[in-house]
């Protein structure tokens, strides 16, 4: 019925519903905004006086001029400075057929800067042909549109329209005049242009397929590495919107698009976007061989792939599976083996996020794309597999030495992204075995080293998933050192790298939340702790829970505490989770301290201890070692226990957090105290003073922190000492310190002798 | 109800009415308004000489411009728009003032259509705008606030706000105009274009006038409420409209959008009695006859069609689907392709073609005709449900899911989408989903009445016999009582089912029931025999003092009297 009606009232001919892309294939055509660059070029290489300098921004201004959407007058005016063009201009407007005919044409010009072969030639030619295939209609429509952006820059609202005539005047003598232009009908047009109406429509003309592409890849190639840079969602949507409202086959701005609502995750869009992207392909792809390597057979099979993976990002696994099976099969039906590949590679990634065991699918892959010489999927392969590895306990060396290998080959085929991403997994692997510096390191090599990548667009490679890992890292790191200032400074870094809606902020939101967390815990702020463990949840269950577990712990809720733990340790055998399991041992094993089993914790720390022995876990094993030799502290072997906790010194001191070397200190000055007791009275003077010393060291270690509770057990500690010792003077300032300290805290939650 | 009769009770004024306001209408070049409520008229009995109403009355100001207006309105008749503007520049009366901003609209409009032939490239094309618009719109806008328009006039605004995408604004302009002048069919049609839905509609405050119950029917036949629109339409011919082609013609395309063929196909022939050389809506009834399969029908109005006019979209899309049917899809698509080069917003030809290509096997053509289909109008269920059925052909069963669902969304009771929906889950193995479409499927009406079938052998498959056997007996209750014979195979099929789950859930009479009547269906027919054998064995054995020992046969005479769920005794397959 529509239709019907629209050709109700008018012309029945009318053609402007669906416009079919490229009919007679221009790329390109001119506009008004094209004759002044024309102008440009052409003042350019004809007038040589141009101071040097001048003339190299000129040039340097040339590719994006060419490139670039179209500028108003005032616009490129101000880009290219006044100074060019008026008078060309006038000229220009007095005769534009002269003008093209005077343009130097590339093919004599053998010398100067516009021959053929050169980007000025190459746009000349673009225009001259476009130009010559004007019909006389066309050339009318051209020239009014020039006079009109001509006079839109020049009649201002403040210069009367009578003002402009002197070219108004001459007009009338050329062969291109206008008869009704009349003043009434000027009049009535300034009248209209002052409207709010449409405002946005009269300052940008429609893009060329031309400008289109570029417009699109260079938004594209922003996504991609720096999304900051790239136009905002809703702007880049009104844009592409616009594009495709005029050209509807254009099918790349369908792929934008995809990516676009994939930035602001919006499943709706970005799914209709990537069908029908793939819709307008097949149309494109339709001459070729029906199902063969190229083709539109060929883009069916990484439509399902695409579809496959757009599931994945949103988290629907039985769809991604669905549409990955489809892939599959397809792929398989028409024997193409890189397409097979990929879908392999995507269905061990799904079956990772998953949360079960892909290894074997993972090695199939490696050992599959190495055969077919796809040296990214390979190592992609390679790196999955390491950090399966790495999670299941593999010894270090193999890791590291496939590590090793892998990065030969991204640096023989230059394969920069997986580069990043090799040094970002070095990095978690050296933190997950606890050596903070080895994994300080390599993350100041990804961030200091000049990408392969050429630099497009003045932007470097700088948004993926490994620079926002190796920054969460860092943060980590330097908040284990109670270096809180960098931490705020290296997140806040993040948020702008990594706006809250993208893809990747969910990993410094998690960061960001821990470190808030371990803070509160460490000042024994639980109040403060207890609303970051909501928020951790929703960012990742088992964590969330860990943390639960540990504030209950700390507000002395045992029992709810103890069956969140059991719960967890559960979960995460299941899963294989083991830094968590070790976490929850240990956290077990504080539970029984508190109601003074320690002999029921001891297996289980031993336990623990060999689970991070066997992993490589290096802080873990320290941290369950001072756990361990705290337990033999209280069950009266301190002998034991001092010669236990120096096994876990050295790793403590050189790679372990701020917070646990105090610890460590902290228990080591309470053994040797404890041993000093037993000792003849010649020796315990020296001992005793020896755990002061001890002591102070922690006591400068928690003061770093400003971990108050914790030196006031120091103090307390050290005043009782210095008061063994007689020296009245040092008691007498710790123990004013300890009083200071005392009076600002409220008591004493748990006891001080039963806390680690 | 008794308020319309008694409004319509007075036909005469109604004639009278329409009779000026078509003489009115026809002096400012407003063919189409000029068209319908001739066609109305023409429905009503004619008046008797002293009772046509006497013409317009003369204003001092029409007489000062009636040369000008005289003269403008023949350029205007010829389309030179500019020039009619030229000479009615300095008009004063409400009619030539009209005319004077009418020329200049049109005018635009028809620059703008040249031009897009030759605009400066293919992403220009959609900029083209009529540049006359936006100075109508100023000038008009001062008109208006001031208080000076007309009806027409306001009318014009109306259309030159929605040219400009100000539909707020149109509509109510338009609802200005409608109370203005009730009588100008031209407004309503416009209002109707620009009411999405029934709230809108209903927030509205309309002229109370005869026409309003014309605009309502018109209204609900486009939002898809058949319901009322027949009933709205039913008390027009009651009111004594019955002779009206566009009554007609409208009741005849809502019984095609609810697909009841029968009574659309005769009114369409009716229709075409009354009046042989009609074009519009001719399409629709192709359809139809399409549907219905009948070519002597589709080939004689093809005939006839070219006859009349031959360079019509609807002509087009009559050959294109005579040719179709004769399944000469090549040709079919070729009319179709001519049938959108008259008119590229012609939708249903768009759909029609990417038919003609799935035909074709050509996969890659018809989802672009398809696309282009959606393009126009995104709520095109017949296309999505055409890519759907491509990429099924594909092979991408999980891919057309996506289209199958964006069809159902448009058409949620339409079975159709259901049921693809439930064969692409069944491809996927999603069972729970596919039973799940199935069953609503079945709920909502299934026009091909396959939904239960294929929820029995899906049940079947998962070894869910209590509910298999359900499913059979309402599909054969289902075949059986809609009287027509449709697949045979798949009756045999499900009491074949139902008469192995008898005897193993030891029903020995209902399963010898339903072996008796597989004995009907040449496919079953020994399977149905060697199931009333194994029924006399079993019983044989059960019930040795039992009397008869006829074998077979004897289970015929056994009376089936208990309740049994299958009762097919009253049909007679």
């Amino acid at each position: 019925m529509a239709s019907v009606h629209e050709s109700l009232y008018f012309n029945p001919m009318m053609t402007n519903g669906v416009v079919h892309a490229n009919v007679f294939g221009i790329k390109d055509w001119v506009t008004p905004y094209k004759i002044s660059v024309l102008a440009l070029l052409y003042e350019m290489t004809t007038s040589k006086p141009i101071a040097l300098q001048e003339r190299r921004r000129l040039n340097k201004l040339i590719l994006p001029l060419q490139q670039g959407p179209d500028l108003t007058l005032g616009q490129f005016l101000k880009t290219v400075g006044e100074c060019f063009l008026h008078s060309i201009t006038l000229a220009l407007l007095k005769d534009m057929e002269y003008f093209f005919a005077t343009l130097p044409t590339p093919f004599r010009a053998i010398d100067s800067e516009a021959y053929k072969t050169s980007v000025v030639g190459l746009f000349m030619r673009h225009m001259l042909l476009a130009y010559n295939k004007l019909s006389f209609s066309q050339v009318y429509k051209l020239y009014k549109a020039l006079q009109q952006y001509y006079h839109s820059q020049f009649a201002q609202p403040g210069v009367s329209p009578v003002g402009i005539p002197g070219l108004a005047a001459d007009n009338t003598d050329m062969d291109l005049t206008s008869t009704e232009d009349t003043m009434g009908e000027r009049m009535e047009k300034d009248e209209l242009d002052t409207t709010p109406l449409h405002e946005s429509d009269l300052s940008r003309g429609p893009l060329s397929q031309k400008q289109a592409e570029y417009f699109l890849a260079r938004q594209a190639y922003l996504l991609k590495n720096d999304e900051n840079k790239a136009l905002k969602p809703a702007a880049l949507q009104d844009e592409l919107n616009n594009m495709l409202k005029f050209n509807p086959d254009f099918a790349e701005a369908h792929y934008l698009s995809y990516l676009n609502s994939m930035r602001v995750q919006d499943i709706f869009i970005s799914t209709h976007s990537l069908l029908h992207y793939f819709d307008r392909l097949i149309l494109s792809g339709s001459e070729g061989k029906s199902n063969g390597d190229e083709g539109y057979g060929r883009s069916l099979r990484y439509a399902a792939l695409n579809l496959a993976a757009l599931h994945c990002r949103f988290g629907h696994y039985q769809q991604a599976d669905l549409a990955l099976q489809e892939a599959i099969r397809i792929a398989q039906e028409s024997n193409d083996h890189v397409c097979l590949q990929h879908c392999l590679s995507w269905l061990y990634t799904l079956e990772q996020m998953k949360g079960s065991d892909s290894s074997v699918l993972t090695e199939d892959s490696v050992k599959m794309a190495a055969h077919f010489c796809l040296p990214y999927l390979a190592s992609l392969g390679i790196q999955s597999l390491v950090q399966q590895g790495a999670v299941q306990g593999k010894t270090a060396h193999e890791l590291m030495d496939a590590m090793k290998e892998t990065d030969i080959l991204h640096w023989k085929h230059s394969l920069s992204e997986l580069i990043d991403i090799s040094l970002a997994q070095t990095t978690s692997i050296w933190r997950m075995y606890g050596k903070s510096t080895m994994a300080q390191q390599q993350a100041q090599l990804l961030l200091n080293m000049s990408s392969l990548e050429q630099v497009n667009f003045g932007v470097h490679q700088n948004n993926t998933e490994a620079f926002a890992v190796i920054l969460c890292h860092l943060a980590e790191l330097h908040a284990e050192q109670g270096l809180y200032g960098a931490v705020s400074e290296i997140l806040k870094h993040l948020k702008d790298q990594f706006p809250p809606h993208t893809q990747h902020a969910k990993l410094w939101m998690l960061c960001d939340l821990k470190i808030q967390f371990d803070r509160a815990m460490n000042d024994g702020k639980y109040h403060l702790a207890e609303p970051h463990v909501t928020a951790i949840a929703a960012l990742n269950k088992t964590e969330g829970l860990y943390r639960k577990a540990l504030v209950l712990k700390a507000l002395n809720r045992t029992t709810e505490a103890y069956s969140i733990l059991q719960r967890l340790q559960l979960y995460c055998e299941k899963t294989k989770y083991t830094e968590m399991i070790i976490r929850v041992m240990l956290a077990t094993a504080e539970l029984h301290w508190e109601s003074s089993g320690f002999a029921t914790a001891l297996p289980l720390l031993l336990q623990a201890l060999s689970l991070a022995r066997q992993h490589h876990l290096q802080a873990l094993a320290s941290e369950t070692i001072l756990h361990l030799a705290f337990t033999q502290l209280m069950l009266g072997v301190p002998d034991q226990a001092l010669g236990v906790l120096h096994e876990a010194m050295e790793p403590v001191l050189a790679h372990g957090a701020v917070m646990d070397k105090g610890r460590a200190l902290l228990l080591a000055a309470r053994c040797q105290v404890t041993i000093a007791g037993a000792q003849p009275d010649c020796q315990r003077h020296a001992a005793l003073s020896l755990a002061a010393q001890t002591l102070g060291e922690a006591a400068a270690y928690f003061s770093m922190l400003d971990c108050k509770e914790r030196l006031r057990d120091v103090h307390y500690l050290q005043a009782r000492l210095h008061h063994t010792l007689g020296q009245t003077a040092e008691r007498n300032k710790c123990a004013m310190l300890f009083r200071l300290l005392d009076q600002e805290l409220p008591a004493p939650g748990a006891a001080v002798a039963m806390r680690l | 109800m008794a308020a319309l009769c008694s409004e319509f009770g007075d036909l005469v004024q109604i004639k009278k009415q329409l009779i000026s306001v078509i003489s009115l209408c026809k002096e400012r070049g407003l063919v189409h308004s000029v068209k319908w409520a001739s066609e109305l008229a023409f429905a009503l009995d004619p008046l008797p000489k002293n009772e046509l109403p006497p013409p317009a009355i003369f204003t001092e100001e029409d007489c000062q411009d009636l040369d000008a207006f005289g003269l403008a309105k023949s350029y205007f008749d010829l389309k030179e728009y500019d020039r009619a503007a030229y000479f009615l520049r300095g008009c004063r009366s409400q009619k030539a003032y009209f005319l004077y901003m009418y020329s200049r609209y049109l005018s635009g409009e028809k620059k703008k259509d040249d031009e897009t032939v030759d605009s400066l490239g293919p992403l220009e094309k959609g900029q083209v705008r009529n540049e006359a618009l936006r100075e109508l719109r100023v000038e008009l806008s001062k008109k208006h606030s001031a208080g000076e328009l007309d009806g027409f006039a306001l009318y014009l605004y109306g259309v030159v706000l929605r040219k400009l995408d100000l539909l707020k604004e149109a509509v109510d302009v338009f609802v200005e105009a409608t109370h203005a002048l009730p009588l100008h069919w031209g407004a309503w049609l416009e209002l109707c274009n620009l009411i999405t839905n029934i709230e809108m509609l209903k927030a509205l405050s309309l002229p109370d006038c005869w026409i309003k119950d014309f605009f309502m029917a018109h209204m609900y036949t486009e939002l898809q409420m058949i319901k009322e629109a027949l009933q709205k339409y039913q008390s027009l011919i009651e009111a004594g409209f019955s002779k009206s082609t566009y009554i007609i013609s409208q009741i005849a395309v809502a019984y095609h959008n609810i697909r009841d063929i029968d009574q659309a196909l005769a009114l369409f022939n009716e229709l075409r009695e009354q009046d042989p050389f009609r074009i519009e809506n001719m399409d629709t009834f192709s359809n139809l006859l399409y549907v219905r399969s009948m070519k002597p029908e589709l080939s004689y109005l093809a005939h006839n069609l070219v006859e009349i006019d031959k360079y019509r979209v609807e002509t087009c899309c009559v050959i294109g689907n005579y040719y179709s049917l004769r399944s000469q899809h090549e040709k079919a698509a070729l009319y179709f392709q001519r049938a959108l080069k008259l008119n590229p917003r012609c939708l249903g030809a768009w759909t029609l073609m990417g038919h003609e290509y799935m035909e074709m096997k050509n996969t890659s053509a018809a989802i672009q005709a398809y696309r282009h289909a959606i393009e126009v109008n995104k709520r095109d269920y017949r296309a999505w449900y055409g890519l759907g059925q491509t990429y099924e052909i594909l092979k991408m069963p999980f891919y057309c899911l996506y289209y199958y669902r964006k069809a159902h969304q448009l058409r949620p009771n339409d079975s159709r989408m259901l049921v693809a929906l439930g064969e692409s889950y069944e491809k996927l193995s999603q069972q729970v989903e596919a039973k799940k479409c199935y069953w609503r499927a079945y709920s909502v009406g299934d026009v091909e009445r396959m939904a239960l079938l294929k929820l029995a052998k899906l049940h079947e498959q998962l070894n869910e016999s209590d509910d298999a056997a359900q499913c059979y007996i309402i599909y054969i209750q289902d075949i059986f009582s809609c009287g027509e014979q449709l697949e045979h195979a798949e009756v045999s099929t499900a009491l074949r089912y139902l008469g192995q789950y008898y005897f193993k859930n030891k029903h020995y009479d209902e399963a010898s029931l339903c072996a008796q009547r597989c004995c009907d269906y040449n496919d079953a027919r020994e399977e149905g025999k060697a199931l009333l054998r194994q029924i006399s064995q079993v019983r044989d054995q059960t019930e040795t003092s039992s009397t008869d020992l006829f074998g077979p046969l004897s289970s015929n005479n056994t009376p089936v009297r208990r309740v049994s769920p299958l009762d097919l005794s009253s049909f007679t397959p």
